[in-house]
């Protein structure tokens, strides 16, 4: 894969180019800057982009305006963003044109060399990666009134798997059950829950999110 | 377009006119009654005592007793009088600066205290306090200022349409003489024509003669500003020693555990590599619960999204991280100092944790808005209601800070619900 490195602290980005090449794959860029991120997103249209969200010049939220200024142009740029903190609102603004390819993790999540270098692979092929720490979050807010009260535990399990951007093979993988059981899982939580069912984990995603946020 | 618009307003303008008239006419008879009062009086209690005394002496001295005694036990009330006149007819509040009175009490001594002087019995110290509080208070001898200049000026201005007609009337009514005829009619059309504005003298003289002097504002203001100083600090002083702890007891402590953690590793490494490779694994995830330690705490002392977003969609964001449906309607546009900032953002907090924790609300609705100079966020839910902002609840806490930044908390919450809170803070937009 061709991936762009966009982070602002010398340490970190040397590590994840190390990391990234350390699995085999080109880094065709790793940058510092806002602006820096931008032209070589729209150079390189690499095959992922993984961002920090605060960056130079104004150490605001440059990474995350450069990576939605360049999915608007080039649409479903893979894009994951790599943040200190988890907040909501960015990952529904990347999630908003509903394209797909978008990853949000706290940036320990590279701890675990292998899960990460998965999700960057999925959000690669156009899937989703969120980080359990904003799933939990979204599911604690909802935990106390309305329908996720009706779910057994384990379509709480799936619904978080679900949520972080799993497909339903991979759920089977980390809880142990067959695809099949897992499939019969979430069309019993769409019906729970009133959304419609959706093969495609992206809209999958978007699905859950809204309904955990509009809730 | 245009000339339409001034022709609408000119009638309105018109209609208007008697009515305005009619009120200015009756708050003319108001004011010569209010400020006349008093130096009619002094005049004729002048008059009956220097005819009763029947010496020149003798009778001045009188004259200036009683005059004195009238005084004390008339101006205050008169000049409350006036302050209701100003607040009904003008919507102006005035603040008087009197001095607090000090409640009454029973000394060991048996003796009663009453601020000013001890008294052997109650009701000597209460009419040595009422005394007191008319002769010792600067204010109340401002008040004097008023009821003396008065009638020389808001007494004359504010008279002229009632006396503009009276005068008419007399020289229509007593003396028909074609030559003073005129002046009858010119004296009640200018009375007629002043009645709508002469009256609004009052409202000028008396914000400043009958408010706080620039002094005791200047007073008040110090005073204000010194607890703020002494509360910004002691709020100050308890937020570094917490967050020092929360570093010691946490992050720190983790580090500590991690470094050994590692060091262990290394030296079993070669001896039993699976154990070393269990105490590593360990250790990253020490490693990743201190990080999330971390960033609650920084998140506690000024949230990343404030920073990098601001105000409003910090608010969003917190909005949805609470179990509510909480509606966020902005027309701020900008940015304002980040302490402000920050300050209205932990007050939002505040105020939706109490929502969510004590109302009982099911929908919050924060309106932001920047009006006069002042940034202004109402947070209003659909809850029980009966939120009291008391010394030591959190909202009373939250008041405080906010008065800091020399805004107000203003809650109007009757039991029942709903519940509105608004904080106003004065500053500027960039």
């Amino acid at each position: 894969m061709r991936i762009v490195v966009a982070e602002d602290l010398y340490l970190l980005r040397d590590g994840l180019v190390r990391l990234i090449e350390a699995f085999g794959h080109e880094i065709v860029a790793s940058v510092g800057t806002g602006p820096e991120t931008l032209a070589a997103l729209l150079e390189y249209r690499p095959d992922v982009a993984i961002v920090d969200v605060r960056m130079p010049p104004t150490f605001s939220d440059e990474g995350l305006q450069a990576a939605l200024a360049a999915r608007r142009q080039i649409p479903g740029l893979p894009v994951l963003i790599l943040s200190q903190h988890v907040e909501q609102l960015y990952a529904r603004e990347l999630l908003a044109d509903g394209t797909g390819g978008i990853g949000y993790l706290l940036k320990d999540s590279v701890f675990n060399a292998e899960q990460f270098m998965d999700a960057v692979e999925r959000v690669a092929r156009g899937g989703t990666a969120m980080d359990p720490a904003m799933v939990a979050k979204l599911l604690v807010g909802n935990s106390t009134n309305g329908p996720l009260g009706r779910l057994t535990e384990r379509e709480n399990a799936v619904l978080a798997l679900m949520a972080e951007g799993l497909s339903n093979a991979a759920i089977a993988k980390s809880l142990f059950l067959s695809e099949g059981a897992i499939s019969k899982h979430t069309t019993s939580i769409f019906a729970k829950l009133d959304i419609g069912a959706d093969d495609d984990s992206n809209r999958r995603v978007l699905a859950v999110l809204t309904y955990l946020g509009a809730e | 377009m245009t000339s339409e618009g001034t022709r609408v307003r000119e009638t309105s303008r018109l209609l208007r006119w008697p009515e305005d008239a009619a009120i200015g006419l009756y708050r003319s008879g108001v004011l010569i009654v209010v400020c006349w009062i008093a130096p009619v009086c002094w005049l004729a209690i002048g008059i009956f005592l220097f005819q009763l005394a029947g010496s020149l002496v003798l009778g001045l001295w009188w004259i200036l007793w009683a005059v004195w005694l009238f005084v004390i036990v008339t101006t205050r009330a008169l000049s409350e009088l006036v302050r209701l006149l100003v607040r009904r007819w003008l919507r102006i509040d005035i603040h008087p600066a009197y001095r607090a009175t000090v409640p009454l009490t029973k000394l060991a001594t048996g003796y009663w205290w009453n601020g000013y002087d001890y008294k052997r019995s109650k009701l000597q110290s209460r009419w040595n306090r009422w005394f007191r509080s008319r002769v010792r208070d600067p204010a109340a001898w401002r008040d004097l200022i008023w009821v003396v200049a008065a009638p020389a000026s808001v007494g004359l201005v504010g008279a002229v349409p009632v006396a503009g007609i009276a005068l008419g009337v007399y020289f229509l009514g007593f003396d028909p003489v074609a030559g003073t005829q005129v002046w009858g009619v010119l004296s009640i059309v200018a009375g007629l024509a002043a009645a709508p504005y002469a009256w609004r003298i009052l409202g000028p003289l008396a914000t400043r003669l009958l408010g706080p002097s620039s002094l005791t504002r200047l007073n008040n203001r110090v005073r204000q500003l010194v607890t703020a100083r002494a509360d910004a600090t002691l709020a100050q002083a308890a937020e570094m020693r917490r967050i020092e702890r929360d570093l010691h007891d946490g992050a720190q402590a983790r580090l500590v555990a991690l470094g050994m953690s590692i060091g262990a590793a290394e030296k079993v490494m070669d001896s039993d590599p699976v154990a070393a490779k269990q105490i590593l694994r360990e250790a990253r995830q020490a490693s990743s619960t201190a990080l999330a330690e971390l960033r609650d705490l920084v998140r506690g002392i000024n949230p990343p999204v404030l920073t990098e977003r601001g105000l409003v969609d910090a608010v969003r964001a917190l909005a949805l991280d609470v179990p509510l449906v909480v509606d966020v309607n902005s027309t701020l546009a900008g940015r304002l100092e980040s302490p402000i900032e920050a300050a209205l953002y932990f007050g939002v907090a505040e105020l939706l944790a109490n929502a969510a924790k004590h109302s009982g609300a099911a929908r919050v609705t924060i309106d932001i808005g920047y009006q006069s100079a002042a940034a202004t966020i109402a947070v209003g839910d659909d809850g029980r209601g009966g939120a009291r902002a008391t010394s030591g609840s959190g909202l009373g806490g939250l008041a405080r800070r906010i008065e800091n930044f020399d805004g107000t908390l203003s809650i109007d919450s009757p039991s029942g619900g709903p519940t509105r809170i608004t904080m106003v803070v004065p500053c500027v937009l960039s």
